[in-house]
């Protein structure tokens, strides 16, 4: 390798206000083998052209903001290293899936309703005061919903998933997970609750079991595990109320 | 990819609410589970059994074998048994194959799927049910 070496870079640009298409633009970019994904087009922006926009924050793997598309595959930018796909060049695209907003950034509102839909905290009937302390969890109780709990809200899983680009009441991997992770909470009781949201038509059933989700997941969350749990726990409460029906859910 | 995306993500989703009505997809899926385990772990160890263990070696020892199997098979347990997992069987890969029609792109007619494939499944378990009635 030269001490020029340059790699390119091809960035999908759209800005909505001028753009009447998205197109590709292309940059040399300095080539440092220590560099990622994200440390290119942040030279970009410095260097090269101010306008091009894009999302991230850590540069560590911890807040799931930098997800894009890298050569067509859903990828931490933070985490996709130049060296791994040098000489060649590098696309970049915004997460497929989601409804672009302006270059590499796309809209979340779809995904923070559907996190928002399966109701992400701890639901109680009775909640203690505080005199009372804590409510207290043997690391057994904790290890079954810690690898749940790990998601950093990147949307790769949503951008991997063949069943969210085409059914919309489907909830994704990261949103079922992260219900589960509270059906398994011991200090929980609102499953019930859940699974109301959960086990209606296509909200979880639509899952086909791609399995992309969880090769895709940066954090092991393993949300196809997670979405496998919830639909046994939703097929035993589906019989249960078969056996014993309830009125309208409690 | 073009900008806009596929419908998904960007759509909003239910909000949560007591009114949702739990999906008969929960039977179907419990069929397919069941099925899974079946397919999974007694399908192959017939397949070895009456594919290559039953007529290996001398063939006069393999027909014998052979007709103690079959006999075996016109006792009644073992013919629930063996229709259980014929059946379950069934329901896995029919499930399997409507979803697999749904991945690629017949999304829109999953409820149509069901009755050629369910309906298949069934038909197919009631004429495995009827051979082993006659054994
Ligand atoms: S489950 Fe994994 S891939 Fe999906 S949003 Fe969470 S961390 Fe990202
Ligand atoms: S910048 Fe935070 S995860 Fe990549």
């Amino acid at each position: 390798m030269s001490e020029n070496a340059t790699i390119t870079l091809e960035l999908f640009r759209y800005h909505p206000e001028t753009d009447s298409e998205p197109r590709y633009q292309s940059y040399e970019v300095p080539y440092d083998e220590d560099w990622v994904v994200l440390d290119a087009i942040n030279w970009i922006k410095d260097h090269v052209d101010g306008t091009v926009t894009h999302r991230w924050s850590c540069r560590m793997g911890v807040c799931g903001s930098c997800g894009m598309m890298v050569n067509g595959e859903p990828k931490l930018t933070c985490a996709a290293f130049l060296k791994d796909y040098y000489p060649r060049p590098v696309r970049v695209d915004p997460l497929v899936n989601f409804p672009v907003e302006r270059d590499l950034v796309v809209s979340m509102d779809g995904f923070m309703d559907k996190l928002e839909a399966v109701k992400p905290y701890i639901i109680r009937d009775d909640v203690n005061d505080t005199s009372q302390g804590e409510y207290r969890q043997t690391p057994a109780e904790l290890a079954r919903y810690k690898q749940f709990s790990m998601c950093i809200n990147c949307m790769l899983c949503y951008a991997a998933c063949p069943v969210v680009g085409h059914e919309e009441e489907f909830l994704g991997p990261a949103a079922l997970a992260l219900g589960h992770r509270y059906n398994k909470d011991s200090r929980d009781q609102g499953q019930s609750e859940r699974l109301e949201v959960m086990l209606s038509s296509e909200a979880m059933w639509g899952c086909t079991f791609v399995g992309e989700c969880t090769v895709v997941c940066p954090k092991h969350v393993d949300p196809a595990g997670a979405i496998q749990q919830a639909k046994a726990v939703g097929a035993q409460e589906f019989f249960k109320r078969f056996v014993m029906p309830k009125g309208a859910g409690s | 990819m073009s900008a806009g995306g596929g419908g998904g993500a960007g759509g909003g989703a239910q909000k949560g609410g007591g009114s949702a009505r739990p999906s008969g997809e929960a039977f179907w899926w419990a069929l397919f589970s069941a099925g899974g385990v079946m397919a999974a772990l007694f399908v192959p160890a017939f397949v070895i059994v009456t594919g290559f263990l039953l007529p290996a070696g001398d063939e006069m020892v393999a027909a014998e074998r052979a007709a103690a199997f079959a006999q075996a098979a016109g006792w009644w347990p073992v013919k629930v048994a063996l229709l259980g997992v014929i059946t379950l069987s069934l329901f896995h890969c029919m499930h399997r194959i409507r979803h697999l029609l749904m991945d690629v792109g017949m999304r829109r007619y999953a409820g149509a799927l069901k009755l050629p494939c369910y309906g298949g499944a069934l038909a197919l378990s009631g004429w495995a049910a009827w051979v082993l009635w006659g054994i």
